[in-house]
């Protein structure tokens, strides 16, 4: 009688402490991405315009330009307009890392991803994923610069 | 029954009009509560960093300032009288290399005095002398003795009661800045939680939109093609911004319809265009920043033909350290006085004869100087809130204004710095509004009610 006390306390503390069982109910692994509800917010105008330059030619914008264009846009009043046009000018830079249409159409539903992820840092909704995939195939003239502007000069993209 | 429901909603509805008059999106009443409209357009010059009397109204020279006897007005295009006879450093280099001795021709045949209503002694009765309470106090009627440097006007605009009053869109309206120091960009709306952006004015720092930072990073900004790239771009923009909305966040703006977006865009486009064909017109002499947004200014005004545009001026501020360049600086606020007002009448056929100007310095400066001196050998001045800093002057010319009306003197002040606020008012026709705002300074009334 004793020895099996022994033995099922054995099994009750000190086998359960020694080793932690890690179960697998056959999910894949996911990078949690933020959604937008967190971006309260807003971007100073020098984070806006870094940012954006970052996004749109994948390398840093210099501090003297990066004064400039701050000034630009501190002198005309209507922000949406101010960022309309920066933008607008940003994307005629030849250097300007866009991708091509056929990258876009060849898969949208990857175009769509890694655009939520290069401008908002986060991935799209299922029902903004198919709302964009829907949109491109049925929309032939949207072309990347025209997806990247939207988003550049979008709400969202002006909070973090 | 359906008859009697008829005549029912119908009554109510008479009644209903009769006991509150339907109220415009704008915000403004249907029935017109305030005075007939003296003028279609309004231009409001803050003019220009700061001046004393002495050298202004009183065309005292050097007499007051530096211990010389000479007198004489370097206003003329806005100011009747003999211009100083030596000493001339005002004006432009001589062809013999004498710096600022060669006066600018004036422009205008007859000057604004004579033209319009000076009131000559006017307060700038509260608050310190700063321009940025200076330039607040014009545009909202209100010395914020509380207001931050960096902190748009606590009280409304003329702007905002512009815009909710007189009914006006986002393009009507604008302030055009001389720059972006002083928190100047903030002016164009206030804080107020019953006004703010929703009726703030358009603005520009066109030496800057238009100088060498925007001629680089805004020129030749793509356009959009309307229907094939604008309006998908507008449908996805749409679809992006309706997913935001809950958290609520917008990118600042000034309530600009689509089509008013796109025609700025469009002025921007022809600003560089025609700068770029050498077609800009500017006053003849444009060797300040004060002159050459004063040329920026009537483009402004020839394109989008504003009800109201305020344009600030400020160069006049290097009287801190330079007198000379004070008076320099002065001389080409005076003339670029008379360009606007000549371009208004001659070259924008909507404004001429249609429009009221109105011309008010922020505030004043120092009887006694701040011991600078400058390569004359000539004092400099401060503004620190003295008596003499309070001391400005008002004019005003246009439609229905008395042609050489002179009113208040030193001993007898007549106006006040908060009274250009209900005088727009009045003469865009909705001064009981603004009146009735309970926002303006208290003592604040139009200046026509004290002629």
């Amino acid at each position: 009688m004793r020895l099996y006390t022994i033995i099922l306390f054995s099994f009750l503390f000190v086998l359960p402490a020694c080793k932690e069982k890690t179960y697998y109910y056959e999910v894949n692994e996911i990078e949690v991405e933020p959604n937008n509800s967190g971006k309260t917010k807003q971007k100073s105008v020098e984070q806006f315009i870094n940012i954006a330059y970052a996004n749109l030619n994948q390398q840093a914008l210099s501090p003297d330009q990066l004064v400039d264009i701050t000034n630009v846009i501190t002198s005309i009043g209507d922000k949406q307009i101010a960022f309309e046009t920066v933008i607008a000018k940003m994307i005629t830079n030849p250097d300007i890392s866009i991708p091509t249409e056929s990258e876009m159409r060849t898969d949208i539903g990857l175009f769509v991803t890694e655009t939520y992820k290069r401008f908002y840092v986060r991935l799209p909704t299922e029902a903004e994923k198919t709302f964009w995939i829907n949109y491109i195939e049925s929309h032939p003239t949207v072309t990347p610069e025209m997806v990247y502007f939207s988003f550049a000069t979008s709400d969202e993209y002006y909070f973090y | 029954m359906k008859r009697r429901n008829f005549l029912k909603k119908a009554a109510l509805t008479t009644a209903g009009s009769i006991a509150f008059p339907y109220i415009l999106p704008s915000g403004r009443l249907f029935a017109g509560s305030g005075n007939p409209p003296m003028a279609e357009h309004v231009v409001f010059v803050l003019f220009a960093g700061g001046v004393r009397q002495q050298e202004a109204i009183e065309k005292r020279y050097l007499a007051e300032s530096q211990n010389l006897d000479i007198e004489g007005n370097i206003m003329y295009n806005m100011l009747t009288g003999d211009e100083p006879e030596l000493k001339i450093v005002y004006g432009t280099t001589t062809p013999g290399g004498q710096p600022g001795g060669q006066p600018i021709s004036p422009i205008l045949q007859t000057p604004l005095d004579q033209q319009g209503t000076l009131f000559k002694e006017v307060r700038f009765s509260s608050a310190g002398t700063g321009h940025f309470t200076g330039l607040s106090t014009g545009v909202s009627g209100y010395y914020g003795t509380t207001q931050g440097l960096q902190q748009r006007p606590l009280h409304p605009t003329i702007f905002e009661y512009a815009r909710r009053y007189g009914g006006f869109d986002a393009t009507d309206v604008w302030f055009i800045g001389n720059g972006i120091g002083n928190s100047t960009p903030l002016l164009n709306h206030s804080e107020h939680r019953d006004y703010g952006w929703e009726y703030g004015a358009n603005f520009f720092a066109p030496n800057i939109t238009f100088g060498m930072e925007g001629q680089e990073h805004l020129k030749g900004f793509k356009s959009f093609h309307p229907e094939e790239e604008l309006e998908p771009i507008e449908q996805m923009r749409h679809f992006l911004n309706q997913n935001f909305l809950q958290n609520g966040g917008r990118i600042p703006h000034l309530n600009n319809t689509e089509d008013e977006k796109e025609d700025i865009k469009a002025f921007i486009k022809e600003v560089f265009a025609r700068q770029e064909a050498g077609q800009l017109v500017f006053p003849p002499v444009t060797d300040n920043g004060d002159l050459s947004t004063m040329g920026y200014a009537t483009e402004i005004l020839r394109w989008f033909k504003p009800k109201l545009t305020v344009i600030n001026m400020s160069a006049v501020d290097s009287c801190h350290s330079s007198y000379t360049n004070y008076l320099q600086s002065l001389h080409r606020a005076d003339h670029g006085v008379g360009f606007l007002w000549n371009y208004i009448q001659t070259q924008i056929p909507e404004m001429a004869n249609n429009t009221v100007m109105m011309v008010m310095p922020e505030h004043g400066r120092n009887l006694e100087p701040n011991g600078i001196l400058d390569e004359n050998d000539w004092v400099a001045y401060d503004h620190d809130s003295d008596a003499n800093s309070r001391r400005i002057f008002t004019m005003m010319v246009g439609p229905g204004i008395d042609g050489g009306l002179e009113l208040g003197s030193e001993a007898n002040p007549v106006g006040d710095a908060a009274d250009v606020v209900p005088t727009i008012a009045e003469v865009l026709g909705f001064k009981n509004e603004v009146l009735n705002s309970g926002l303006l300074h208290s003592e604040a009334k139009s200046l026509f009610d004290q002629i």
